[in-house]
């Protein structure tokens, strides 16, 4: 008997996370007395902010070494999984982590019967808004919180780690078990919270298990690309062409490169007032992925389809509440905003304020060393007294 | 009746010239844009030439000095991605210190043209003539050929251009060529008008692979699993196909230059009745030549195969011709250090290509001639004598004679 | 030399309205979100033009615009080899004279762009931008410096800052600094050892605005090898949030760390002086970065002073780490 897990994650805010609870998998399977190894896929790497990455591990209690590798080993891609981790919800959405793969849904791997168990804040039906229907019956699950996003260098000790172990054990005890995982959290640090965290989510988990049906969950759009035949391309070869020239003002007016769009790598999507702006284009000049289009009325509209969510154009707004970061998960269409704007202005904005809600959320310069969400209007952070270097020690 | 060729006089003149300077003179009449050069013994007179009958003016070309070999090659490869017609050329240490930029011309689908003053590799250095430096690019998508005499390596430059630029093949060329004794001997040669020229080859045409703002493409974008076996199939394919577009670009200078080449691939020397023969690339054929003649002079029925092209490797024509024989003898001036049976390179390719025959010569190997010792007539001899042997059932238990070897 | 500077033939961008909106490189690549480096790919290519052919050695900016087999560019590119940048622009320069002479092609200015990264231009393609640089081809290269191997997710490079964390350089139990080179001088480097390369510059796709694509056109308009290095702040090596990058890059030019500067014609000329318009504490620019988070005050004081020498102590500060006038004996000497 094999089973499989894999953590889908976000490159570089997650990868160690993801490493963790991939790596936790293994030694805690082996006290247990079972044979397990982990790895990453390997194309993923170079990981980059954002773009949607997995970790898988894999576990038997009755396979040697050399059988389970066999089965599990050696390739670049999980065959199918018994539980699919996902540790930031947005990637509900559908995960496009490279071109020439398309965009797939996050339960593409799920097996019958497997799990989905998800890292978030949202019920399980709007959860499922997004996640598309499969031919059998499958589970959904969920850990309550927002997603832990960190650094490279510094790593957000939050328990998220912890408590996805103890999911784990809820959702496939075959996997691991939750004494097993109490026993591996206080051997490894001492620390009883971490044991104690994991045992609540186990218990949480438990009772948030939802069976979702066959044939139960969204439509599915997006197709896997046609990979041409060596003699289909012979002509190029390594010669590929350029996107074409071109551009006009207005809503998708700038040539993009259609064959890799790459939306999926967002989290959160910038929600624009455009009866604030004042047209400065500091938006538009600075946003790295070239996701403005700029309008004929000197204002500037974003193409979701492209936009990775970076933040950085609500970061270099200058005007208050013009440019707000928003939950990816509360948008199900990537059409103009600007469009809506010109036809409805005032309906627009009724939209876009029910968008923003009440919740600002700011992350500090260094992402691992914390997340508030704060009520109101945004204020602009005070220089940080303190910061990461000072207090420091060796 | 005269013929074609010399109704029409396709040969200029009759001039002194070294290997080194013949390789410069087919440079000047391929009308080559771009000249990238490097300094390394023996092949640097190939740059000395080039940047004389530029100054003269004899010549028009960009020549640029570069800071290494790496740049070098990197010069020259994309001189040619830009449309120009592009050169290089290095030796032993030299050539393996830019082998990266050589890899990946090939599989950039470039045609620039490469000499190789065949040097033995350094630690330590050593300057005379080994066949490594050229081979190891056997693997690589590149077109490998040796010449075996000066005019041999000057009409190579202007086939060899001919045929890597060819939209068919596009693949880059190492024309090689021994160190010393081909680079630096002296010999009357006829050098080509350049009428004749450029009736043979035309001027240089990358189509819709040019890196220019009128043909906006992206080359050589990141792949990964998805795609590089497919890549690889690609420019195996264009391989295959050189061994056939090859002959018709031979056939083609015969018909301008006159009747010089009757196989591409290889020269047979007294093969026809031959029971033995030995195999060799490069200047060894002349030694080689005249042992045969020495050893017909005491009615053995010997020959020698002097091999042209390395790759692609033209294991058919091989294949009938050395199967006819009882025993063949490979001479191999490189070393292939811990190989099956200790054979050298050529070696491992000729039995390989031998292998699907119901009946095999007996293939013997001899490794001789490295770091630019001599392979003398006697020694020749010797190797003819060694494989009659072999091929009379008198075969050891080694694959491998060294010849010259102090032991 | 010169005390007049050149008039340089160049369409200058002078307003923020006035940039031009087309772009030459397009939404549709694997950059980090955040990503400075993407930036100046953005900036160079808009400001250059649809007459550009460039190459791309690889790094961040070959893998993470191209994955796979896919592209945003819409001028022509090519992939070069990791220290080919210098060799690759200057073959294209001479393929592309050597055709317009001999009426191959269409006579007419085209751009020649390379672009590399620290190791591309400053380690291992050092010796080919210096041959680059002694030529007289007209072409740009641009360094773009984000201090790592980012590609290779985050090793130290010869343009590291001392004490940053890689993955080559992490603060250990024994040794709380493993990075200890302070970053090569690349541009003034550059400028001084090649007299007749008639522009250098250092910039930032982060401020000042337009600076660097007014620096782009300059250096492609005044003719010869010309030489940008840009100073792009990464949210996955430096770990800080995307949102904050522009800041980031606005901080280490305020704080001297990154000195702004053209040299034209052998002319300094400041882009931002921070002798006269001040310096912020570094550790201000420091402490939002990950990298640094196990530095003390004793390292960051360290930095501190090497960017005070940088400003207060050196003949051209920012620039040229030389002291001039001392005798023989070492005690200055006397006009």
């Amino acid at each position: 008997m094999i089973k499989r897990v894999e953590v889908n994650y976000r490159g570089i805010f997650q990868k160690n996370l993801g490493k963790y609870i991939g790596g936790d998998i293994v030694q805690i399977a082996s006290r247990m007395g079972k044979v397990a190894f982990s790895n990453g896929r390997y194309s993923d790497a170079p990981e980059r902010n954002g773009i949607p990455c997995k970790y898988f591990a894999f576990v038997s209690p009755d396979l040697s070494e050399e059988e389970l590798e066999a089965e599990c080993g050696a390739k670049l891609d999980i065959d199918e999984a018994d539980v699919s981790v996902v540790v930031d919800d947005t990637m509900v959405k559908g995960v496009e982590p490279w071109g020439w793969h398309g965009v797939r849904a996050i339960n593409e791997k799920v097996r019958e019967k497997g799990c989905l168990l998800v890292v978030s804040q949202h019920t399980h039906d709007n959860l499922l808004q997004f996640i598309p229907r499969l031919p059998f019956s499958w589970r959904l699950a969920s850990v309550e919180g927002p997603a832990s996003l960190a650094g490279l260098w510094v790593y957000k000790d939050d328990l998220t780690r912890e408590r996805v172990l103890g999911a784990i054990a809820a959702v496939d005890p075959g996997i691991i078990a939750i004494e097993a995982v109490e026993a591996y959290l206080l051997e490894r640090t001492t620390d009883k919270h971490r044991a104690e965290a994991a045992r609540a989510s186990y218990d949480a988990t438990l009772r948030n298990i939802r069976v979702v049906k066959a044939g139960e969950g969204a439509e599915w759009h997006h197709e896997i690309p046609r990979l041409p035949t060596w003699k289909e391309f012979e002509d190029g070869g390594v010669v590929v062409p350029a996107v074409p020239r071109g551009f006009k003002m207005g809503p998708r007016g700038q040539t993009r490169n259609d064959a890799f769009k790459r939306g999926t790598t967002k989290s959160h999507r910038p929600v624009i007032r455009f009866d604030l702006c004042i047209k400065c284009t500091l938006c538009w000049y600075d946003c790295p992925d070239e996701c403005f289009d700029p309008t004929d009325d000197g204002l500037y509209d974003v193409n979701y389809e492209v936009c990775v969510g970076c933040h950085k154009c609500a970061e270099v707004c200058p005007v208050p509440e013009c440019i707000v970061m928003v939950d990816e998960l509360k948008f199900n269409s990537d059409a103009s905003p600007w469009e809506h704007h010109k036809k409805d202005a005032q309906g627009y904005i009724k939209w876009a304020e029910e968008k923003k809600g009440l919740d600002r959320i700011h992350y500090p310069h260094v992402t691992g060393t914390g997340m508030e969400i704060r009520e109101g209007k945004y204020v602009p952070p005070k220089p940080e007294k303190g910061g990461a270097a000072a207090g420091a020690k060796a | 009746m005269a013929t074609v060729a010399e109704k029409t006089n396709v040969w200029e003149k009759e001039v002194l010239l070294n290997g080194c300077q013949a390789v410069a003179q087919g440079v000047k009449l391929a009308n080559v844009d771009v000249i990238a050069a490097y300094p390394i013994r023996p092949y640097t007179e190939v740059m000395d030439a080039l940047s004389k009958l530029i100054a003269d003016g004899e010549f028009d070309s960009e020549y640029i000095v570069a800071d290494s070999e790496h740049s070098q090659f990197e010069i020259v490869k994309h001189a040619s991605s830009v449309g120009a017609r592009a050169f290089g050329g290095s030796s032993g240490t030299g050539w393996m210190y830019g082998f990266e930029a050589l890899v990946v011309t090939a599989t950039d689908r470039l045609p620039p043209l490469f000499v190789v003053g065949n040097r033995a590799l350094d630690d330590p250095g050593a300057f005379g003539v080994e066949h490594n430096d050229a081979l190891a690019l056997r693997d690589m998508g590149w077109l490998l050929c040796w010449a075996s005499t000066a005019q041999e390596a000057l009409e190579h430059v202007l086939i060899g251009y001919r045929i890597a630029e060819d939209s068919r093949i596009l693949m880059p060329m190492a024309l090689a060529m021994d160190g010393a004794f081909l680079t630096h001997s002296q010999h009357m040669l006829k050098v080509p008008t350049q009428e004749a020229v450029n009736r043979f080859l035309p001027s240089f045409d990358l189509g819709k692979r040019v890196l220019h703002p009128d043909n906006p493409v992206s080359i050589a974008p990141q792949v990964n699993e998805d795609w590089v076996m497919e890549l690889r199939r690609q420019n195996w394919e264009a391989a295959r196909r050189a061994r056939t577009i090859i002959p018709e670009v031979y056939k083609s200078f015969n018909d301008i230059f006159g009747p010089r080449y009757d196989n591409p691939f290889f020269d047979e020397f007294l093969c026809e009745d031959a029971e033995v023969v030995l195999v060799g690339l490069g200047a060894v054929k002349m030694p080689a030549q005249t042992a045969v003649r020495r050893m017909r002079e005491q009615g053995k029925k010997v020959g020698y195969v002097n091999l042209r092209w390395f790759r692609p490797f033209p294991h058919e024509q091989l294949r009938a011709t050395l199967g006819r024989m009882k025993g063949v003898g490979v001479i191999d001036r490189n070393f292939a250090i811990g190989s099956p049976d200790n054979g050298g390179i050529v070696v491992q390719d000729i039995r390989s290509a031998l292998y699907p025959l119901a009946k095999r010569p007996v293939v013997t190997d001899f490794i001789g001639g490295l770091g630019g010792r001599d392979m003398s007539i006697a020694d020749c001899v010797r190797m003819l004598e060694i494989t009659l042997d072999a091929a009379n059932g008198k075969q050891g238990d080694e694959l491998v004679t060294w010849i010259g070897l102090r032991e | 030399m010169a005390t007049q500077l050149p008039v340089i033939d160049y369409e200058k961008i002078k307003k923020i309205h006035d940039t031009p909106l087309e772009e030459f490189y397009t939404s549709g690549h694997r950059t980090c979100q955040g990503c400075e480096s993407a930036m100046v790919m953005r900036d160079f290519a808009k400001a250059s033009g649809p007459r550009t052919v460039v190459t791309g050695a690889t790094g961040c900016m070959y893998v993470a615009n191209t994955s796979y087999l896919t592209t945003p560019w819409i001028v022509p590119w090519m992939h070069t080899q990791l220290g080919a940048g210098g060799a690759s622009a200057v073959g294209m320069a001479a393929g592309l004279r050597a055709q317009m002479r001999k009426g191959k092609i269409k006579n007419e200015k085209i751009n020649v762009i390379n672009f590399s990264g620290d190791l591309g231009a400053g380690d291992m393609g050092l010796s080919g931008v210096s041959g680059a640089l002694q030529t007289d081809y007209d072409l740009l290269i641009i360094l773009y410096d984000n201090e790592s191997a980012a590609n290779t997710d985050i090793q130290a490079t010869g343009l590291t800052t001392y004490g940053a964390q890689t993955t080559f350089t992490p603060p250990g139990s024994k040794h709380r600094i493993m990075q200890r080179r302070w970053k090569k001088n690349v541009a003034a480097m550059l400028a001084v050892g090649h007299p007749t390369c008639r522009y250098v510059a250092t910039a930032s796709a982060t401020f000042p605005a337009l600076d660097f694509m007014n620096k782009t056109r300059k250096a492609l308009g005044i003719g010869g090898p010309t030489f940008i290095h840009t100073f792009d702040p990464c949210p996955k090596g430096w770990d800080f949030h995307p949102r904050y990058s522009h800041e980031l890059g606005e901080l280490g030019i305020k704080s001297g760390i990154f000195p702004l500067y053209e040299i034209i014609d052998g002319q300094v000329v400041y882009t931002y002086d921070a002798r006269q318009k001040g310096r912020i504490p570094v550790r201000e620019y420091l402490e939002k970065q990950g990298r640094f988070a196990h530095l003390v005050d004793e390292d960051v004081d360290y930095i501190q002073g090497m960017v005070d020498t940088m400003w207060n102590e050196w003949d051209i500060p920012g620039v040229a780490p030389f002291k001039a006038g001392l005798s023989v004996s070492g005690e200055r000497a006397t006009v």
